[in-house]
């Protein structure tokens, strides 16, 4: 049976509640987003209604029994929208009750291990782009951030962003998927946001950016330039939106 | 003088203090101000010398009344200078963090008057970012040897890490290279800031509002191939930082030759490699629960250039190999060439549920090219060929780099006879 979902996290938790209420076989259980999924003639297919309640329950039972690193393991995977994930978190969780509380450490099970790689690519990226997120300053004070990252690391963003940049407004905007993180002074919210044609700089934003250039420039050592080394921890991908690289 | 200007001389002064960790200290920010730090350091940028940008790094000055030969900001270089005023280093600071340039701030300087005077420039600089803004970034002050003990009392509450240079490895070469300097001036305030540390440590478990005092701990820097010691020296002088000043970090920066003083021998390129080396040993020192003597000797007193000081080690015990990855403890398996901190934890976390195969060493993601010669899996040797030490060593080689090589490469004293010659011609 190939189960369908709507694509949200609470669509996936939903799916997995009907799985495991229908006993399905480890075997057999297939989860797809639905707008993904490519009809076959031979399989059965169920569109699961996303249901609040029923994601609530499965994101409490992988809370309680796995701990809040093995709910992170789950969370970050699916942030990595890779069009197998769902399927993987059936099989994955299917062997892991089994195993127990540490068994998003059992690396030796081939689909924890998938599920666990999948989550350290999302870590890694959101780790990487806490340093390389880049903000102005707006005209309105707004500090504005806007980025495109291969995986879907927003709202891990946003939430180290709230707590550092507390006293400031800002928007954090993924370009390529169209999502904008609000944050107002109090909390962040996601919403969908569509890109800017013109943004006005605060008077004295391109005095601190020219200050940051020089400074980037000026702190590498002469004599041992290495320039492979710089794209290897900083690749290229990002260089867009890097004031230091324009 | 323009900010421009300041800025760029400045950084430019600054930039031969390798330092530039934010990590070792998680402050969260309770009351909606600006700033946080995270305990694994973040990175914010990489510069063209490929080394990460962490912290704004600056000199408050480079204005120097002392005079040691290893420094750009010796009092007799004619070098550009320069001074910010503490407004300038806030108003820097606040701004780049506020757009996420940097992690915080790592303030040094040159000795203005006195290093009293000095101290006292840099504490205001400190205390106006984290009583006035309400900054909880991250901060590395420079401590300046000399200056009195009730300032680094003061200092000490304000930032998150301090660091004195160590500059040289040996009292010898400081005397040398530093007239300046005494080596006691220097090991005498980190010594004060340990027992400051561990008396605030105290005082919190009774006392739970007493102010952290430096929590993200001491670090040092020594420069490597200013003057003649061994590397055994300079690991044996790490050990000690470590085990008798509790430091969080010892650094060591490759000599550049760019400072030319006449007391410095001249050496070309700097010694990229070596110092690579000794930071290997130096991790094993710290993660790897290494000891100085076992990774070098007075006998061999240096790190072999073209192979890692574990494999190093691991061909002259080669009576502990190979060892079988489901049995052998995690600090056993720490010893094995290849495997690190990550590949073991991961080891001893998967065997406890089945026990592991070659392949399965290889799907959590642990690098067998040197590993293999080295282990057994379920009892199954892994490696291919001979164990004994002389053939193991060709195999760890790394394979060096295809690069072309000129004729002045292969055969430099041509050159200089010719040019020689030419210029014998001209003259």
């Amino acid at each position: 049976m190939v189960y369908l979902h709507d694509g949200s996290f609470e669509g996936i938790l939903s799916g997995i509640y009907k799985m495991f209420h229908a006993k399905a076989k480890i075997d057999e259980g297939k989860l797809y987003e639905a707008s993904v999924y490519q009809q076959s003639f031979f399989e059965l297919t169920l569109n699961v209604e996303t249901e609040r309640e029923n994601a609530h329950r499965v994101a409490s039972s992988i809370y309680e029994s796995f701990g809040h690193e093995g709910f992170k393991y789950v969370y970050y995977a699916y942030l990595a929208e890779d069009d197998s994930y769902g399927t993987l978190l059936f099989r994955s969780l299917k062997q892991a009750y089994k195993i127990g509380h540490q068994a998003f450490d059992a690396l030796g099970v081939e689909d924890i291990r998938l599920l666990t790689q999948m989550a350290n690519k999302v870590s890694r990226e959101s780790h990487l782009l806490l340093g390389l997120l880049r903000f102005v300053k707006l005209e309105n004070g707004i500090y504005y951030a806007p980025f495109e990252p291969t995986q879907n690391v927003i709202s891990i963003l946003a939430q180290h962003f709230e707590e550092r940049l507390a006293d400031q407004v800002w928007v954090i905007h993924d370009t390529k998927r169209g999502i904008g993180a609000f944050y107002d002074k109090t909390q962040y919210h996601l919403a969908p946001l569509n890109s800017f044609e013109s943004l006005q700089y605060a008077r004295d934003e391109v005095a601190f950016q020219s200050l940051w250039k020089d400074y980037v420039k000026h702190i590498a050592i002469e004599a041992r330039r290495n320039l492979p080394l710089q794209r290897q921890h900083m690749p290229k991908k990002y260089w867009q939106f890097l004031t230091e690289m324009k | 003088m323009e900010i421009y200007e300041k800025l760029r001389i400045l950084a430019d002064a600054a930039k031969y203090d390798v330092s530039c960790s934010s990590s070792g200290h998680q402050r969260g920010n309770a009351n909606k101000q600006l700033g946080s730090t995270a305990a694994a350091g973040i990175c914010h940028s990489w510069s063209e010398d490929g080394r990460c940008i962490s912290l704004l790094k600056i000199l408050y000055t480079n204005q120097c009344i002392y005079n040691c030969a290893y420094c750009v900001n010796r009092s007799s270089n004619d070098v550009k200078r320069a001074a910010f005023t503490p407004e300038e280093v806030v108003s820097l600071t606040i701004n780049f963090y506020r757009r996420n340039y940097i992690e915080g701030l790592f303030l040094s300087s040159g000795i203005i008057k006195s290093p009293n005077h000095t101290m006292e420039q840099l504490i205001e600089v400190v205390k106006k970012l984290r009583t006035r803004e309400g900054f909880n970034g991250y901060i590395h002050l420079k401590g300046i040897p000399g200056a009195d003990e009730s300032l680094i009392n003061e200092a000490g509450l304000y930032v998150d890490r301090m660091s004195y240079n160590l500059e040289l490895p040996t009292t010898k070469g400081l005397r040398l290279l530093a007239p300046d300097k005494e080596r006691k001036q220097i090991i005498m305030p980190m010594q004060q800031v340990r027992d400051q540390m561990i008396a605030h440590r105290d005082m919190k478990k009774h006392l739970k509002s007493t102010p952290s005092f430096i929590p993200a701990g001491q670090s040092t820097q020594m420069i490597v191939g200013a003057t003649d010691e061994t590397d055994y020296h300079i690991i044996k002088i790490a050990e000690a930082m470590y085990r008798r000043l509790a430091l969080k970090r010892v650094y060591y920066s490759a000599f550049v030759p760019g400072s030319t003083h006449p007391a410095v021998v001249e050496r070309g390129r700097p010694p990229l490699n070596r110092e690579h080396r000794i930071y290997q040993a130096d991790w094993l020192l710290r993660f790897y629960g290494f000891k100085a003597d076992e990774i070098l000797t007075p006998d061999q007193p240096q790190l072999d250039l073209l192979l890692d000081p574990k494999c190093q080690w691991a061909l002259n015990h080669m009576a502990y190999f190979p060892m079988e990855v489901n049995r052998v403890s995690y600090g056993a398996l720490l010893r094995i060439p290849g495997i690190g901190v990550t590949s073991a934890r991961r080891i001893v976390n998967a065997r406890r549920f089945s026990a592991l195969a070659y392949d399965d060493l290889k799907g959590i993601g642990v690098v067998l090219k040197r590993a293999k010669y080295f282990i057994t899996c379920n009892g199954k040797y892994c490696g291919d060929g001979d164990v004994e030490p002389v053939y193991l060593r060709q195999k760890l080689l790394e394979p060096p780099k295809p690069e072309q090589l000129t004729l002045y490469q292969t055969h430099p004293e041509v050159f200089d006879e010719s040019e020689a010659t030419i210029r014998g011609l001209l003259t």
